[in-house]
């Protein structure tokens, strides 16, 4: 898989672990140990996290000097907060630019493809023909990914975005339901 | 007997199906919408889907969905629970056509009773006693002038493929009638997408008398007693009772034979209710037939001791009924109160979190729930978060019980109509029994005041 250029540093992703602070406050605050933050950092963070909720926002994306986060919060009743930070310096004390986004799936700049039906996932159009795509394949808006089979009807899911398909995330022949990840698609810039 | 059921619902009832299919060996699949991921029913299952996000008509009523969700869990049987696809007759039909078994009636059963009007016609060429009404939809203003006149007033205006007390129109008034003719149509058609309008004589204070039927796919039919519901707020059922005080072993009898005389004629399949209205001289009169199993079905099943969503699971499997008419028995006396996410005075929505849950308990008291401490109630569907059941030896003591049982019940966080609930069961006319379908709404006015 050949590396990517100015993406690979968005790829160290924390959603797994979840560290970030829920704003209802049931996971408490994060360890400064743990993730690497200082007190400071921490409170620009919480703070951005409110602001969050608090204008009802899906997304937010600040950049301060060297320093970049994405928030993306899931408003469909549980409250995931995902973040992503370039690399150092750390954060300046100069006022924040703050850039609405639009309530996309995103995972840390990725795109994540995901099942808008239930139904068996297949990679390819038929048993003994190659797949639509493969890990490291570059994709083009409208080019068709896989088929999501449902009642016997073969449906074609296309992909939203230019990009480069990073990982595939569910098993062909497998069965998947309805918002499961299929890709993980890294877009390309707009040119 | 099936191997693995899909219940194609949510919450307590979803629940309540679970627990059959547990009790009878079946395997369970939960669906669930994005918003109810974490629900109990989901956990209480054997295997669960996401079949859509939050808002029905794209998850739980999402009927592509649904059968792919039986098709990749293996699922031989789908039980619709009530609401979404429960009276949905094009998704029994599918469901037929592919093999998976729906359990419910028959997807004729369900477009027959859908249209209401209809149903009353053929009940009443039976020689049953029906609504006074018109016979079939009104197709002109002049023919629905003569249908009232040959009624006599007050009557109501309803529509065909209405429901939930929604699109009725009462006239007192002959010549009030052409405009609310007009109006009643205009409404039906932007609600339900159909302008098919009847009229049926209007009752002041009658009650509302409902008969369990079960009938096998022999055509065996049973009755297993009556409900009393006359304890609404615009048509919304609040507080069911079971046997209704105001019917004597002698109207059981009448409203028995013709419960299931109706449900014979219509070749009706597996569990059903028949409802009636019982004026003030214990006269009744048919009204509609709901084809599906109803929120209120556990107050049957504490007096009979029938389950009846197993007797449901059984009779979808192919098997004979159980039991003969001769032993059913009505035992004792239940109540069901539905305690709804909601402001117990202004009857607006209250979702939100439960920050405490404590159901109560003891002998007689029964709760039907998929709530917990922690639990949300999200927005986007029915306000129902509770079925408090209790059974007592007569009406006093099942009363006695759900006093009681109300008292002890916790829900912190949000608001429900418990105290609603409670000032019922403290009402003197309530007690003795002397209720009608208009009662409620005087009584909260009343207490308004």
């Amino acid at each position: 898989m050949s590396k990517p250029k100015t993406r690979m540093r968005s790829k160290k992703l924390v959603p797994r672990q979840g560290t970030w602070p829920d704003p209802a406050g049931r996971r408490g605050e994060p360890d400064a140990a743990r993730n690497g933050l200082s007190g400071d950092q921490q409170k620009a963070i919480q703070s951005l996290i409110d602001l969050l909720k608090g204008n009802n926002l899906c997304e937010l994306e600040v950049e301060r000097g060297g320093w970049r986060i994405r928030l993306r919060r899931d408003v469909s009743g549980q409250q995931v907060l995902q973040a992503v930070r370039e690399t150092t310096p750390p954060v300046s004390e100069s006022p924040a630019e703050l850039v609405a986004a639009q309530p996309v799936a995103e995972t840390g700049g990725m795109v994540t493809v995901r099942s808008p039906i239930v139904g068996t996932f297949y990679r390819s159009p038929s048993p003994d023909a190659d797949p639509y795509v493969e890990e490291g394949d570059q994709v083009k808006k409208g080019q068709v990914l896989c088929i999501v089979e449902a009642m016997k009807l073969m449906n074609e899911i296309e992909s939203e975005v230019d990009g480069r398909i990073v990982k595939i995330l569910a098993e062909s022949t497998k069965p998947v339901e309805y918002g499961q990840p299929l890709f993980l698609i890294d877009p390309t810039q707009a040119a | 007997m099936f191997k693995k059921v899909l219940v194609a619902n949510r919450g307590e009832i979803a629940l309540r199906i679970i627990r059959a299919c547990k009790e009878l060996g079946i395997r369970t699949v939960a669906i669930h919408s994005e918003a109810d991921a974490n629900g109990l029913h989901v956990r209480a299952a054997d295997e669960r889907v996401c079949v859509g996000p939050a808002e029905d008509s794209l998850s739980y009523r999402n009927i592509p969905n649904v059968l792919s969700a039986a098709e990749i869990t293996g699922a031989e049987a789908v039980h619709p629970g009530y609401g979404f696809l429960s009276e949905n007759a094009h998704f029994a039909e599918v469901c037929e056509s592919i093999g998976l078994k729906f359990i419910g009636p028959t997807s004729e059963n369900i477009a027959l009773m859908g249209d209401k009007a209809k149903a009353r016609d053929i009940i009443a060429r039976r020689g049953l006693p029906v609504l006074p009404g018109s016979p079939g939809e009104l197709r002109s203003e002049q023919e629905a002038l003569d249908a009232a006149r040959k009624i006599g007033f007050p009557v109501i205006i309803k529509a065909s493929a209405g429901g939930g007390g929604r699109g009725m129109r009462v006239v007192n008034k002959d010549d009030e009638l052409v405009r609310a003719f007009q109006a009643a149509q205009a409404e039906a058609k932007s609600t339900f997408g159909n302008e098919g309008v009847y009229l049926e004589r209007y009752f002041i204070e009658p009650r509302h008398i409902e008969a369990q039927i079960l009938a096998d796919e022999r055509g065996r039919v049973v009755f297993l007693g009556e409900r009393d519901c006359s304890i609404q707020r615009r048509y919304q059922k609040l507080v069911e009772e079971s046997p209704s005080p105001a019917v004597d072993e002698r109207l059981r009898r009448e409203i028995a034979r013709v419960a299931t005389e109706a449900v014979r004629s219509v070749h009706y399949r597996n569990a059903g209710t028949v409802e009636f209205l019982l004026d003030k001289d214990q006269k009744f009169y048919f009204m509609e037939v709901n084809a599906r199993i109803q929120v209120e079905h556990p107050v049957t099943e504490m007096v009979t001791g029938i389950d009846l969503i197993k007797e449901q699971i059984r009779i979808a499997a192919g098997l004979p009924l159980g039991f003969k008419q001769q032993d059913i028995k009505l035992n004792g006396h239940s109540f069901e109160c539905r305690i709804n996410a909601e402001d117990p005075d202004k009857f607006t929505p209250c979702p939100g979190q439960i920050t405490r849950y404590h159901p109560p308990g003891g002998l007689g008291v029964r709760v039907d729930s998929a709530m917990e401490t922690q639990a949300t109630v999200v927005p986007y569907y029915d306000s129902m978060i509770a079925k408090l059941i209790t059974h007592g030896q007569d009406r006093d003591e099942a009363m006695a019980r759900m006093r009681r049982a109300l008292d002890e019940f916790v829900i912190e966080g949000i608001k429900t109509t418990i105290p609603l609930h409670k000032r019922i069961f403290n009402d003197a006319e309530f007690q003795k029994g002397r209720v009608s379908t208009g009662f409620l709404e005087r009584f909260l006015a009343n207490s308004a005041g």
